[in-house]
Parts: structure tokens; C-alpha cells; sequence
């Protein structure tokens, strides 16, 4: 028994794992609880920020070279497709911004400063992603400084992208909606079938397929495909109306009660180099 | 003599191996995380293998440690994991070394095994933690296949650079 306790090594490994295990509550703890990080953690990542702009930059320009290549070939083609856009593009512009005039006053008649469609928004670049198998996260160049508040919801340039996990000075963690993360909070979505709105939640995602999965539907209308699903604005921490993708299927849950409706996702989530963060106004 | 410019060069090294990972994780995303595999880069993990067997790096341990700590705080938020499973893999490393003559294959052999160590327990850690909830079938053919071919096809490239300058500045 002596012995035993007087082996070092052995100490050492269980001192060793006791401390880990101690620092992945309380990092989880931190991360569920409290809208920052602890002040070590913050000075850290800060510090880390900086290197990390130097490393990312000369190999976003190698990257930016590649693509600038692939994109001249492709440029013919692309502006044929353009040209047909253009035109229909500026007529629409000129209607949406009656309609965002008409909203206003609307709104202001109602005296209804804020509505859940209310966001601001900060733009921010990518600097980096986890490596990490298990851990869906991308760290963007905007801190708490730029006003980035912890849950926000983050959209590119086509669509909902994630939410913001840790906030820190300069940069913040943006946890991605293919996180496999079972305590993760969910994103509350909506579509619309013929003028009836079906809310649900984003339950899952299917990596082999790259599709996201809306549960917790307790309508039984039948969703037709490609219909688009948007933010719905419940929860409190995400503006309504951010778009989530189009509709690819729909299933059966596993009980028979509820039905499972499979998601293709906007955005690119593999493509990201600027991404928004949508902080809720109200 | 030795040469006292490993004391710089070294963590120099290996900032640059840790931001290289995240940055080509997310240039490569869509070749890394898509199709229902994963890759992860452990470029880092290259570094510290290449100074256990060819440099003269004081406290590897430690720097294993902080390595490890950058990780886990700056990718992740989790702190913990990665902090020990680094100085782990130095430790084992620096035991088995001494019964080999460093070569090619034998630091890719070890290399290897290392990769698998890690990735293995970085799982089971993070399906504690309820982050990894595929299954252990899943996770070889899905995960660790991949990302060994991969760190693999980094180590061939950069082992004899690297050798080199271990081998001059140490």
C-alpha cells in the first residue's frame, strides 16, 4: 500500500487526468453560463488572435490566387448568366425599396419600433476553423469591441451560418449549425404552406447526406419540396426571417408522432471568408 | 557547441504549425469535413515528433503543454484535452525513442501510431463530453482513415525539411 502511493508516475497520471477532467466541467460550465469567458481565457485567445491574423493572411493570399485563376476561366460563362439577372435584379431593387419605405410607416403608424425582423449587423472575416473533428466551430475577427454578443445567429452571404458561442475582445467563436454538439441551443425555424406556418426546431444534421434535419413539427400538412425555411424569431435571440435552405425531403420521426423534414442548407458552410454577425435590436 | 537559437526557432515553429492547421482547415473545409468524413490537421503534432527524434528542444514538455493549451483555448473553448494528451504523446515518444536509430520509416511508423493515439483519445474524450456521438466503427472509417492518410502525406512532404533544420540549428 506504501508503496503504491509512493509510485510517481502513477501520481502524476492521476493528478494528471483529475485536472483535465476538472478543467472540461469547468469549461463547459463557462461555456454554458456566462456571456464571456474567463479574464485568463480572454488575454489568451486575444494574444493568440494576433499570431493567428499573421499566419492566416499569406495563406488566404495563396488561396485568393488559386481561385482568382479558376475564376477568370469561368468568367464567360458567368456573365452570360449575369446579364439575365441584371435586369430583372434592378426592378426588383426599386420594389423592395418601396415596400421597406411602406413598412416603416406602417410600423410607425402601429408605434411598433421594433419588430423580431429588427437586426444590426457586423461584418466580420474568417480567421480560422477547429481543426477539431468533433467540434463545428469557425473563429471570426470581431470581438465584444464590434459589439458581438454571445448567441447572436451568423449568416453569409446566402444564409444562416451559425451562432456565436465566445465572445472575446477582438475575436469570437462562431459555433456552425452542423454541430453535432447535443447541448448546443437550437435554431428555431419556420416555412410556410399555403399561407399556414409550421414552426420547428433544427434538431440534427446528416453529415453523409449534408443535410440539416427539422424536428418537433406538430402539423401534419404535407410539405411540398424546395420550400424555403426561415428563422422564426422564437427563442429570443434570433432575428426572424434569416433564410435556413430549401426543403429535400420529408420522413416520418422515429415514433410515427411528429414528421422529420430534411433541410438543405443556403449557405456553404465549407466556404466561408466573411460572415455577419445578426445581432437581434429588440 | 550547442546552439542557443533552437530556444526561439522552436516556438517560433510552433505557432506557425498550430495557426497552419486552422487556416488549412478552413481553406480545405469542403475536402476535409464534407461527405460524411473528417480530416483533422495535426501538423503541430509532425513538429513535435520531428524534435523529439532529431532536435535538442529543452522542455519539450512543457512546450507539448502549451501547444496543447493554444488548442484547446483558441479552437475549441474546451480547455483540457488536447493540454493533456500532447504531453502525453511526448512522453511516450521520448521512452520509446531511445531503443531506435531515427529513420524515415521508423519516425513514420511511430508517427503513425502517435496520430492514432491521439485522434483515438481526443474521441473518447469528446464523446464524454457528448461532442462525438458517432460510433466506434464510424469513427475509424470516417475519421481516423482520413486524417492518417492525410497527416501521412504531410509528414512525406515535410520530413525532410524539417530534419533539416532540426538538424543544423540543434
Amino acid at each position: 500500500m506504501q508503496k503504491f502511493f509512493f509510485n510517481k508516475k502513477l501520481v502524476i497520471t492521476l493528478v494528471a487526468l483529475i485536472v483535465s477532467f476538472l478543467l472540461i466541467t469547468f469549461s463547459i460550465v463557462v461555456r454554458n453560463n456566462r456571456s464571456t469567458p474567463t479574464i485568463i481565457q480572454q488575454i489568451g485567445n486575444e494574444a493568440f488572435g494576433l499570431v493567428d491574423r499573421l499566419v492566416s493572411y499569406p495563406v488566404a493570399a495563396v488561396t485568393s490566387v488559386g481561385s482568382n485563376v479558376s475564376d477568370l476561366l469561368n468568367t464567360y460563362n458567368e456573365n452570360k448568366k449575369l446579364k439575365q439577372q441584371v435586369d430583372s435584379l434592378a426592378s426588383q431593387k426599386v420594389e423592395n425599396q418601396t415596400l421597406e419605405k411602406e413598412n416603416k410607416q406602417l410600423k410607425q403608424q402601429l408605434k411598433l419600433n421594433k419588430s423580431l425582423t429588427n437586426y444590426t449587423k457586423i461584418t466580420a472575416y474568417v480567421l480560422s476553423r477547429s481543426p477539431s473533428t468533433w467540434e463545428n466551430q469557425i473563429v471570426i475577427s470581431k470581438g465584444s469591441l464590434s459589439g458581438v454578443t454571445k448567441n447572436s445567429a451568423v449568416v453569409s452571404n446566402k444564409g444562416l451560418v451559425g451562432r456565436v458561442v465566445e465572445v472575446n475582445k477582438s475575436n469570437s467563436k462562431v459555433e456552425l449549425i452542423t454541430t453535432q454538439n447535443d447541448s448546443s441551443d437550437r435554431f428555431a425555424v419556420q416555412l410556410e404552406v399555403n399561407g399556414e406556418v409550421i414552426n420547428g426546431l433544427i434538431t440534427d444534421y446528416n453529415s453523409k447526406k449534408n443535410l440539416l434535419v427539422m424536428g418537433q413539427i406538430t402539423s401534419k400538412t404535407k410539405i411540398k419540396k424546395n420550400t424555403k425555411v426561415i428563422t422564426s424569431g422564437m427563442g429570443g435571440n434570433t432575428p426572424k426571417g434569416l433564410l435556413v435552405g430549401t426543403v429535400a425531403s420529408t420522413a416520418d420521426d422515429d415514433d410515427g408522432l411528429a414528421t422529420k423534414v430534411y433541410i438543405k442548407p443556403a449557405a456553404d458552410l465549407t466556404d466561408l471568408s466573411v460572415v455577419t454577425v445578426a445581432k437581434r435590436t429588440d | 557547441m550547442k546552439n542557443y537559437n533552437m530556444r526561439y526557432y522552436f516556438p517560433i515553429g510552433l505557432l506557425i504549425f498550430i495557426f497552419l492547421d486552422g487556416s488549412l482547415s478552413n481553406v480545405f473545409a469542403r475536402e476535409f469535413f464534407t461527405g460524411g468524413i473528417s480530416i483533422e490537421s495535426l501538423l503541430v503534432l509532425l513538429w513535435l515528433v520531428m524534435a523529439i527524434f532529431y532536435g535538442e528542444v529543452d522542455r519539450l514538455m512543457l512546450w507539448a503543454f502549451v501547444a496543447g493549451l493554444i488548442f484547446d483555448m483558441y479552437y475549441t473553448g474546451i480547455l483540457g484535452i488536447y493540454m493533456i494528451i500532447f504531453p502525453l504523446v511526448v512522453y511516450l515518444n521520448r521512452q520509446v525513442c531511445r531503443f531506435f536509430t531515427s529513420s524515415f520509416l521508423v519516425v513514420l511508423l511511430i508517427y503513425l501510431i502517435d496520430l492514432t493515439l491521439v485522434s483515438a483519445l481526443a474521441f473518447l474524450a469528446n464523446s464524454l463530453i457528448g461532442l462525438a456521438n458517432i460510433s466506434l466503427a464510424d469513427f475509424f472509417v470516417a475519421d481516423l482513415g482520413p486524417t492518417l492518410a492525410y497527416n501521412l502525406a504531410w509528414f512525406a512532404i515535410l520530413y525532410i525539411p524539417i530534419k533539416n533544420f532540426f538538424e543544423k540549428f540543434s
